[in-house]
């Protein structure tokens, strides 16, 4: 008795609220155009925190799309996730009703770095304005990092495996292969993903204390990794989720199979400690590669972790060059978050959700804003590139150490495997 | 000043502090068949609008005002609190 094959993880849809569009097309058009929309920071009480610059999701109205029954009870990075689960629903065509026919056969899996702190420091205000009586009883959920997940779930009445991932901003990618693994196990669909909102005063003065943030106040300048200009990485707010399915369950009801979620593997090594980060990064990779049966050579194009720190960026094209050898200089390597900011956890899910687009339309984006780059990479910059695409590597570090690695394969491409 | 809650009172309470928006003159006809969780108040959310309440009139409510199933439930006990209060 041979053992049953395993199925294959799918993404079947893409749904993207990121400074750089609110909807997958407008994100598309605007990252493979190159734009850059890294601005000064308008958010009500910030103007006097020296963080300037950041990408923020700008002509966003939750109201339009989410219910307030839930706008009430969640924080912005929450209605982020709402509203990017919807899309991705509608972009998978998969309908409430279809959902509906067996919620147990969908969960949701999310990561977050920062979790609710808009909503949390209004209420902490109340607290200490007011008094206890004063701070409402949703503080309890909002501010989690766990409530995006639930609070898709429960809106959709999915009743299927549902969790959190907490693994710093690597924690995007691991969320992702989380729910390809779910998917494995027998789960049909997983949405998955991650949205972050850490432009509120409370949640930037936490950030200030990462020395790996840029305070540079000319948004041109402020985030261009892998230059003699690096001087830091600029955050951003929003995000992505995407539907991760079974590609039986795909196939049964007719859905085009968009790309695979082919490898993953995960390291850690130590805050801050970039250098470190070299050999962990390159054993992130290895083991991806290794799981998704892929030769270094296959890889057709790298969406960079690009932190933008001298140290760090010679570490990450060092572990290029250590992982697949001499391709590792020759690959093209893209890092279009230049031009959004580092969104945290989300940043590596709209860099697969844009791997994803840019194996479609076989096109790789830019890097806004990066000229004259300074290590021995091929990295994409000015204008988008043309480029059969069959495989894409897709990289991510955490301020706290962590490293991860995806592999996406084209899903036309790897149809007959 | 009145210290009754009127049915107008509720239904902005509602809005405001659980999301939830019904028209005052259909809130104790549509109450009463499927209670406050019918009409999308959860238990957080009748949590908030007691708290709410506590603050305005400035005195506490009976533990069991959070645990009243329908509006018109609700109100019947509320504002008896007050009035034995006032």
């Amino acid at each position: 008795m041979s053992e049953p094959k395993e199925a294959r993880a799918a993404v079947t849809g893409i749904g993207v609220v990121a400074p750089n569009g609110t909807s997958t097309d407008t994100f598309w058009k605007a990252t493979h155009e190159g734009v850059s929309v890294l601005d000064r920071i308008s958010r009500e009480g910030c103007a006097d925190l020296p963080l300037k610059v950041a990408g923020e999701v700008r002509g966003f109205e939750p109201a339009d799309t989410i219910d307030g029954r839930f706008l009430v009870q969640t924080d912005r990075y929450t209605h982020f996730a709402l509203a990017a689960a919807d899309l991705a629903l509608e972009d998978a065509r998969l309908g409430q009703a279809d959902t509906d026919a067996d919620p147990y056969a969908v969960g949701v899996v999310t990561a977050a770095g920062s979790g609710g702190g808009e909503f949390g420091q209004r209420e902490l205000q109340q607290l200490w304005g007011k008094g206890s009586r004063f701070v409402g009883p949703y503080q309890s959920i909002a501010w989690f990092y766990a409530a995006s997940t639930g609070q898709i779930s429960i809106r959709r009445g999915f009743k299927g495996p549902c969790s959190v991932v907490a693994s710093d901003e690597a924690g995007g990618l691991d969320a992702l292969a989380h729910a390809a693994r779910a998917v494995r196990r027998g789960t049909d669909v997983i949405v998955a993903g991650a949205t972050e909102a850490p432009l509120a005063p409370y949640s930037m003065v936490c950030q200030l204390g990462y020395g790996e943030l840029s305070l540079e106040t000319d948004p041109e300048r402020a985030y261009r990794p892998f230059t003699e200009g690096a001087r830091g990485f600029v955050p951003a707010e929003g995000g992505a989720m995407l539907v991760v399915e079974s590609e039986r369950a795909a196939r049964e009801r007719g859905a085009e199979v968009r790309a695979y979620v082919a490898g993953h593997a995960a390291t850690f090594t130590g805050a801050s400690r970039w250098t470190e980060s070299r050999a962990g990064l390159a054993e992130a990779v290895r083991r991806a590669l290794d799981e998704a049966g892929c030769a270094p050579e296959e890889v057709d194009v790298v969406f960079a972790d690009a932190l933008g720190i001298p140290e760090a960026d010679r570490a990450e094209a060092l572990a290029l060059a250590d992982a697949l050898g001499a391709h590792g200089t020759r690959v093209p390597v893209t890092a279009p978050k230049t031009g959004t900011g580092r969104g945290y956890c989300a940043a590596p899910v709209l860099d697969s959700a844009a791997a994803v687009l840019a194996m479609e339309h076989g096109l790789i984006p830019p890097t806004p804003n990066v000229q004259d780059v300074c290590h021995d990479l091929d990295l994409v910059t000015g204008r988008a590139r043309p480029a059969e695409l069959r495989t894409a590597l897709v990289l991510s570090r955490g301020l706290m150490g962590s490293n991860s690695a995806l592999v996406l394969r084209h899903g036309a491409a790897h149809a007959q495997q | 000043m009145n210290a009754q809650i009127t049915v107008e009172e509720l239904a902005t309470l509602m809005r405001t502090a659980a999301g939830v928006t019904v028209a005052p003159e259909e809130l104790l006809e549509r109450g009463e068949a499927g209670g406050f969780e019918a009409l999308g108040v959860d238990s957080l959310g009748l949590l908030g609008i007691v708290g709410e309440l506590e603050n305005r009139h400035g005195t506490p409510m009976p533990p069991d005002a959070e645990r009243c199933r329908t509006p018109r439930q609700f109100l019947d006990l509320v504002n008896s609190t007050l009035m034995a209060g006032a």
